[in-house]
């Protein structure tokens, strides 16, 4: 039997670097002084904020909802709104809505869901097969990559937020910065921190990683505890690459060497500091999208650059030239031609 | 002290149901290393007996049903 190293009782976790072993009260405990921490170490909230939580319905983003909710409690200044990104994807969004709904109604927090067809007049499983038809060059995870953070940004503006909460963990982030050093893409590493958008556009509302340090083991342990695990239902679209094959190899090599993934954190947050001194990957000053005026790296934001390309969205004549700069594809008869 | 019932093996399953292991002489085995002998990293799993979270360093009785919630899927 292995027993809590601070009362004794069954333990339900060990944290295999400090060799401390927790019951579920003193995991709990440790779980949330190890979130207090990160919040406090990376200054992610302020005194008042109004808390956008982007929930996916899996298990981690029930689990920060969960957990803000709470913390709110203690915090005057602080509001929860929880928003959920319904792509239009068939058999997959239903079920995790249910578990959304359900966790959102129990904690009696406020809540929004806001669909791609809402905003974009199709659903994701529309937009796929439009692409296909169109033969443009990408998966879907790219039109949904591309809209869903999109929609966060906009949506949470909407609702008035001041931060939006996601619930990328320890382990979503050292596979990401692992997948980024093999594809050689700096620009993206730079952007791996705990905190991004500190002031970069009016628009653009800062976005935070409060699990940034936790591992997702025990925001899995945390959500089993807390009931609030999913039923698992897999996104009909989602990928079998890299990631899983990363995500094996790391986790190998925790259970050999245990504060492996920290130590790729803590690699990680040395490189950003590096690579902030390289000017070509720091300028990068954020634009307004000539067309829908939401921040972007460009002067047409990749969101208004999809839905031209799909033929959803007509593009005023004055922006053809800056369209065909950046190589868009302009499908024929879509452009506007009223002054 | 309670050491299981004797001589029935050790079920093991996905949460889901997707798949399912059975593990005969396993009583004093560590739940960590019975993962390990059907393929799973214990790194990738929460390990719940008869309704208790457990430790991967926890020995296992016969007759023990054990559910696994994996710990990598989607945010
Ligand atoms: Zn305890
Ligand atoms: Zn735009």
């Amino acid at each position: 039997m292995v027993n809590c190293s601070i009362c004794g009782r069954p333990a339900v976790y060990v944290n295999r670097i400090s060799g401390k072993a927790y019951c579920k009260k003193h995991f709990l405990e440790y779980f949330d002084k190890k979130v207090r921490r990160t919040i406090r170490k990376y200054k992610m909230f302020g005194k008042k904020e109004h808390i956008i939580v982007a929930v996916s319905g899996g298990k981690d983003s029930l689990s920060l909802l969960h957990y803000l909710h709470h913390l709110a409690e203690r915090v005057p200044g602080w509001k929860i709104t929880a928003l959920l990104i319904d792509e239009g994807i068939k058999g997959y969004r239903e079920e995790t809505i249910k578990d959304f709904k359900r966790v959102a109604e129990q904690l009696g927090v406020e809540y929004r869901i806001a669909g791609f067809k809402e905003y974009f007049g199709h659903t994701l499983d529309e937009i796929v097969l439009m692409g296909r038809e169109k033969k443009l060059p990408y998966q879907p995870c790219s039109y949904c990559g591309v809209f869903r953070r999109y929609l966060l940004n906009r949506v949470a503006r909407e609702l008035g937020g001041t931060v939006l909460a996601t619930a990328h963990n320890l382990d979503d982030i050292v596979q990401t910065y692992v997948m980024n050093i093999i594809n050689n893409s700096w620009d993206k590493i730079i952007r791996l921190g705990p905190v991004s958008g500190v002031s970069s556009h009016p628009k653009f509302i800062r976005r935070v990683k409060p699990f940034y340090e936790i591992l997702e083991k025990e925001t899995t342990l945390y959500s089993i505890l807390n009931n609030l695990y999913p039923k698992f239902v897999e996104c009909p679209y989602a990928p079998f690459n890299i990631r899983w094959t990363i995500r094996r190899m790391i986790n190998e090599l925790e259970e050999k060497y245990p504060g492996t993934k920290y130590s790729l954190l803590r690699s990680l947050l040395s490189i950003i500091e590096y690579l902030k001194k390289i000017p070509e990957l720091s300028k990068g000053e954020v634009k307004t999208c000539m067309i829908c005026g939401e921040p972007s790296a460009h002067e047409i934001c990749r969101a208004c650059i999809y839905r031209i390309e799909l033929g959803i969205l007509k593009p005023p004549k004055e922006v053809i030239p800056i369209l065909e700069n950046l190589g868009v594809r302009i499908p024929s008869g879509t452009v506007d031609q009223t002054e | 002290m309670y050491n299981g019932v004797i001589g029935l093996p050790v079920r093991i399953r996905l949460v889901d149901g997707s798949r399912e292991w059975v593990i005969e002489d396993a009583s004093g085995l560590e739940a960590g290393e019975a993962l390990r002998r059907v393929g799973l990293l214990s790194e990738e799993y929460i390990i719940v007996r008869n309704g208790e979270v457990i430790t991967p360093n926890e020995k296992l009785r016969d007759g023990d049903e054990i559910v696994l919630y994996p710990v990598v899927s989607g945010g």
